[in-house]
């Protein structure tokens, strides 16, 4: 009876971790894409995103809804970053050698638009960067923006607008016709 | 009545998420309805370019087994044999992970994709996200499809969609790379579906937390869905 519910517990458990660990496969490419996009740098990127799946397995029991997984996975790899860069005082990433060295980051595949597009994203201060990011990439409404970032719905709308208007100056969009910024 | 101005500002702040009155503003401005389509083809691009490429992850890469590997893996099974009795009972206990499975956890990472919305995805962000996976979507045909993402889904970006049926949003992801030989349906954890086999093109999986929903239906929004799809490879 006893060996019977150790055993019913010990496949219980292993359903758990192997749901865990699809679910963290499942995210991992669009976790790397944010971490990219904040660090502008392949290999940082990855560092903390392996980072951040190790901290999630080890608190896998901690966190009860699978709904939680993807702001929390953000949350960690935000604060990875920050105390990555803190830590190793690492340098500024210049654009101009970025796009120099042909970074694959940037590459667009068969639209040259696409790298233009791209290295307009790294442009942008991250302040503004990492809310269009969250939303266009991770798929966050701007409360869950504002969560994550500690802002208000309406700073993060400000922020964004903010972000588009210099996206489209920066790609040479018409902006002729966009409204002026007075803090939307 | 909405000004020009506060229309364009919402809707470079979030074009995603426009209101009854925003509609109704571009509806009745050609020259605002104009500039959201320039918007709108703004975000497919810009969509597609946050979705850097990435290197293949070293799992994903077929590897064969060296002479040193198997005599590890040889020297590690002669260690279990004494416990062979008891880990078979337990693995044979634990369910392997089908494609229903996967399609079920997929879903939970994305809580996102349920929500019950009246707006569209724009055309051009639907085409982008279809552009990806070398297929296109008849959205008249289709239905009201509410979300699209291109979604990474055992090794390969798959579209994500969901189209709001009369009883509920219904999710539907495009498995090309995946093999099935007949219609399966599925009732796992809270989720109910069917896949769908597609000659020469994978699967389709449709999928809904609404158990009221039978099967004839989700068949049905399966044989719709499939119908709406043009393969451009």
């Amino acid at each position: 009876m006893e060996a019977d519910l150790t055993m019913r517990t010990r496949v219980g458990e292993n359903e758990k971790r192997a749901r865990f660990q699809a679910l963290c496969e499942s995210l991992r490419p669009d976790l790397l894409r944010f971490a990219l996009w904040l660090s502008r740098d392949r290999s940082l990127a990855e560092d903390v995103v392996q980072e951040a799946l190790l901290r999630a397995w080890k608190a896998q029991d901690s966190l009860q809804d699978d709904r939680a997984l993807k702001p929390w996975f953000l949350t960690i790899i935000r604060r990875e970053y920050a105390r990555t860069f803190e830590r190793k005082r690492l340098p500024t990433v210049d654009l101009d050698a970025l796009v120099a060295s042909e970074e694959p980051a940037l590459a667009g595949g068969d639209d040259p638009d696409l790298a233009e597009l791209r290295l307009a994203i790294y442009q942008l201060p991250e302040e503004y960067r990492e809310p269009l990011v969250l939303q266009v990439l991770m798929g966050f409404t701007t409360a869950e923006i504002g969560a994550q970032l500690g802002l208000s719905t309406a700073a993060v709308l400000t922020r964004l607008f903010r972000a588009r208007c210099r996206l489209r100056a920066l790609c040479g969009e018409d902006v002729s016709q966009d409204p002026e910024d007075d803090g939307v | 009545m909405m000004e020009c101005k506060q229309y364009r500002a919402a809707l470079l702040a979030d074009p995603a998420a426009t209101t009854a009155d925003m509609r109704a503003h571009a509806a009745a401005c050609p020259a605002c309805a104009q500039f959201t389509r320039r918007i709108e083809a703004f975000e497919a691009r810009l969509t597609r370019a946050m979705r850097l490429p990435l290197p293949v992850p070293p799992a994903a890469r077929p590897s064969r087994p060296t002479v040193a590997r198997r005599r590890h893996w040889v020297a590690i099974a002669a260690s279990l044999i004494g416990a062979a009795g008891a880990s078979a009972l337990l693995w044979l206990a634990v369910p392997r992970s089908s494609l229903a499975d996967d399609v079920v956890i997929h879903m939970a990472g994305e809580p996102d994709a349920w929500r019950r919305t009246p707006i569209a995805v724009p055309p051009a962000a639907l085409d982008a996200v279809m552009q990806d996976a070398h297929m296109r979507l008849s959205a008249t045909a289709a239905g009201f499809v509410s979300y699209a993402s291109s979604c990474a889904f055992r090794g390969h970006q798959v579209p994500h969609l969901v189209v709001q049926d009369a009883s509920g949003p219904v999710t539907v992801m495009v498995l090309v790379h995946e093999a099935a030989r007949s219609a399966d349906n599925f009732d796992e954890q809270g989720y109910r579906g069917e896949i769908l086999p597609v000659p020469g093109h994978g699967a389709i999986a449709v999928l809904t937390r609404n158990q009221n929903l039978d099967a004839a239906a989700l068949d049905r929004i399966a044989l719709q869905l499939r119908a709406a799809i043009r393969w451009t490879n």
